[in-house]
């Protein structure tokens, strides 16, 4: 059976040769079909990933701890704004709680900052001494401040440290914020940023100690996030449950926080992400729909051409189911050679994206052969209408046919 | 037992008033090894009755019995691998495929036995030798004259030892020579032993014929038996009545024809098939005379 088999592949082979352009036409239906969803689904990826080397940015035992309201202050990322339930006495409470190492809260201060430059709004984020111990970043320049440095010290985030100071690393020199001097001690390197990453971007921002904030508001600020760090060895579920447990219980009963566990995302992207997966998989229907139909079209056409053909085959000898095969395999070398030249052509692509934009796609291997096997079925269940059309003709009319 | 037997077959086309009738209750057994020429004008039924024997098409009414086998009631994928294996046909038209070569062309039937590409190959190059074309195995089609194209065509008709080859009008589109090469290697395979049916026009082929019929709305006419070499009777009678044309004639140009028609209708019994017969006649002649 294997010689037949050859045989017919031989066969399709030559037919599609003597067809040229119309195979080559149709074979590019199917080609970017599964270019589209190779590539669409490596940058999906490549996306997804980048928001998760952002949630990596923190530690591997670190919480957050976010409150459920649904005010943002001005696209900052930090969510809260003026609505924000969590407050010092949280902060303090977990800081009482066993298995807790250390609570570092994150309050957004709104005001412009003025060093060389003026910048309106920066993010100024007033933070406690040990935020670079729950913090997966390195300083480029200076280092995070400490208890030592007093209170009017700030760290920057590089881009924010470029803007004010048109340096890129401004150690030693003064910011002014709300009328109080702030010396700067550190620049951090940059942040991985995201295009859809929901985190604040800390390369926008000045850190200042929680203190400063305190003398300068007059009041404990209002705490936007926090990060809480699990002793070595506390289980971090747990740990999460027991977080949100304290403060629902804080707050007289009412679930207004919520505590992502390491590795957990904001919910918002999470939703941004399926749908993005589920527009790829729209695009991919649709792209390998139309090369299906592509094929249907190519191969009634070759029927039709080559009914005098068929007519000569089924008089020495060829059997329906053989005909039937010889055009169902014409479909699927044409599919074939489509799909291979679609993973051929998408792998290049997505190198080239790599090298010549900031996205970083991501090639899925489950995708890069599933794409191409579906887009083979899919010629394969079209091509099957011609193949039956042919199968089906009668000899003598078909002989008859010129 | 004979090879082929037809008894009272019909095919009918079409319904009702718009019935017309291609074959008419033709009863006809060809024993094997003859070698048998079928004659008629155009819309005799000729080629409906090729198609018959050579199983493409069912009869409407009526049996059919191939080598004692009922296979008037076939399906259509049976009927095939009876013309696989024991049907060879050859065409007025070749019918070889253009994209393929000569050597692929005659190997297709195997093809569709399932043989190997080995096998096939050795089979088809050894027929392309027995029709004298094993120099011309990588040639495509359209490389060919049309003397050697029916040669190929002959070979693939034999590739699958048929007990029985069927031809349509095998030198309708030939010149005489290549028509003597065709017919030569038809004769030589009915010499092998084959059973060989052919259709023509020309009443010199009924030469290569060991029984000659006349076919003419759709029923046989006339069958007889001849020998080898000799022009058949009725053939005869058609070639040698036709009027010699005058000067005149050539100028009328069809008309001539019209000339001959009212002897026909004075001898209904013979005349009907002449006409045909006359008419390619004439033409062969005046192509062998120029």
């Amino acid at each position: 059976m294997t010689s037949i088999r050859r045989g017919y592949l031989r066969l399709a082979m030559q037919s599609l040769r003597a067809s040229r352009t119309r195979s080559f036409m149709t074979m590019l239906g199917i080609v970017i079909g599964v270019m589209s969803v190779i590539i669409v689904v490596a940058i999906g990826e490549g996306v997804k990933q980048q928001i998760g080397n952002q949630a990596a940015r923190y530690g591997k035992d670190v919480l957050v701890v976010r409150p459920d309201t649904s005010g943002d202050i001005g696209g900052s990322g930090l969510p809260g704004g003026t609505a924000s339930l969590l407050t010092n006495t949280d902060a303090e409470a977990l800081r009482q709680t066993p298995g807790i190492e250390r609570v570092v809260p994150l309050s957004a201060l709104k005001g412009s900052v003025t060093a060389d430059n003026r910048v309106d709004n920066p993010l100024v984020i007033a933070t406690t001494y040990d935020l670079d111990t729950v913090l997966n970043q390195k300083i480029a320049y200076g280092g995070f401040f400490t208890p030592a440095d007093g209170e009017q010290v700030a760290v920057l985030g590089p881009d924010l440290a470029h803007q004010l100071f048109e340096d890129t690393a401004p150690l030693g020199e003064k910011l002014t914020f709300r009328g109080k001097q702030f010396v700067v001690a550190g620049v951090f390197k940059p942040f991985l940023a995201s295009p859809l990453s929901l985190e604040a971007n800390y390369n926008q921002a000045v850190f200042i100690p929680y203190i400063a904030a305190q003398n300068i508001l007059g009041t404990t600020p209002q705490i936007n996030q926090m990060f809480v760090k699990a002793k070595p060895g506390t289980d971090v579920q747990a740990l999460s449950k027991t977080v949100s447990q304290k403060l629902t219980d804080a707050h007289g009963g009412a679930q207004d926080t919520s505590v992502l566990p390491p590795g957990a995302k904001g919910s918002v992207s999470d939703r941004v992400l399926q749908l993005l997966t589920l527009m790829t998989i729209c695009m991919a229907a649709v792209a390998l729909g139309v090369g299906g139909v592509g094929i249907m079209n190519m191969m009634l056409v070759s029927v039709t051409e080559r009914i005098h053909e068929i007519g000569l085959r089924k008089a020495i000898g060829a059997t329906n189911q053989q005909i039937l095969r010889q055009f169902m395999t014409e479909a699927f070398v044409l599919c074939l050679i489509g799909a291979v030249v679609g993973v051929v052509l998408s792998l290049s692509t997505v190198g080239m994206l790599k090298l010549y934009t900031s996205l970083q796609p991501v090639i899925v291997w489950q995708v890069a052969v599933i794409a191409p096997l579906i887009a083979m079925i899919t010629g394969v269940i079209f091509g099957t209408i011609p193949a039956l059309k042919a199968a089906r003709m009668d000899p003598i009319e078909a002989l008859r046919h010129e | 037992m004979s090879l082929i037997e037809l008894k009272d077959v019909s095919k009918l086309y079409g319904f009702g008033d718009a019935t017309s009738v291609a074959l008419d209750e033709v009863s006809l057994s060809i024993e094997k090894g003859e070698c048998v020429a079928v004659m008629g004008p155009s819309g005799s039924g000729k080629s409906t009755l090729m198609n018959m024997i050579g199983l493409l098409d069912h009869p409407t009414h009526g049996d059919y019995l191939l080598a004692g086998k009922r296979v008037s009631r076939l399906s259509a994928n049976r009927r095939a691998r009876i013309r696989r294996d024991k049907i060879g046909f050859i065409f007025q038209s070749f019918n070889l495929l253009g994209r393929l070569t000569a050597l692929e062309n005659v190997a297709l039937p195997l093809l569709y036995k399932g043989l190997p590409t080995s096998k096939r190959n050795s089979a088809a190059r050894a027929m392309l030798e027995r029709v004298g074309m094993h120099d011309r195995c990588y040639y495509y089609p359209r490389q060919l004259s049309g003397g050697q194209t029916q040669s190929v065509a002959i070979a693939r008709a034999l590739v699958n030892d048929p007990e029985l080859i069927i031809a349509d009008e095998p030198t309708g589109n030939l010149d005489t020579e290549s028509s003597r090469l065709v017919m030569e290697l038809l004769s030589e395979i009915h010499k092998a032993g084959n059973t060989v049916i052919f259709v023509t026009h020309n009443p010199e082929l009924t030469r290569y014929a060991t029984r000659v019929v006349y076919m003419q709305d759709g029923a046989v006419k006339y069958d007889e038996q001849t020998k080898l070499g000799e022009v058949g009777s009725y053939a005869r009678n058609a070639m040698y009545k036709i009027p010699e044309t005058t000067e005149e004639d050539d100028l009328a140009g069809v008309s001539v024809l019209m000339k001959v028609r009212p002897s026909e209708t004075e001898s209904p019994k013979k005349a009907p098939a002449k006409k045909p017969a006359k008419r390619t006649t004439r033409k062969k002649k005046r192509k062998a005379a120029a």
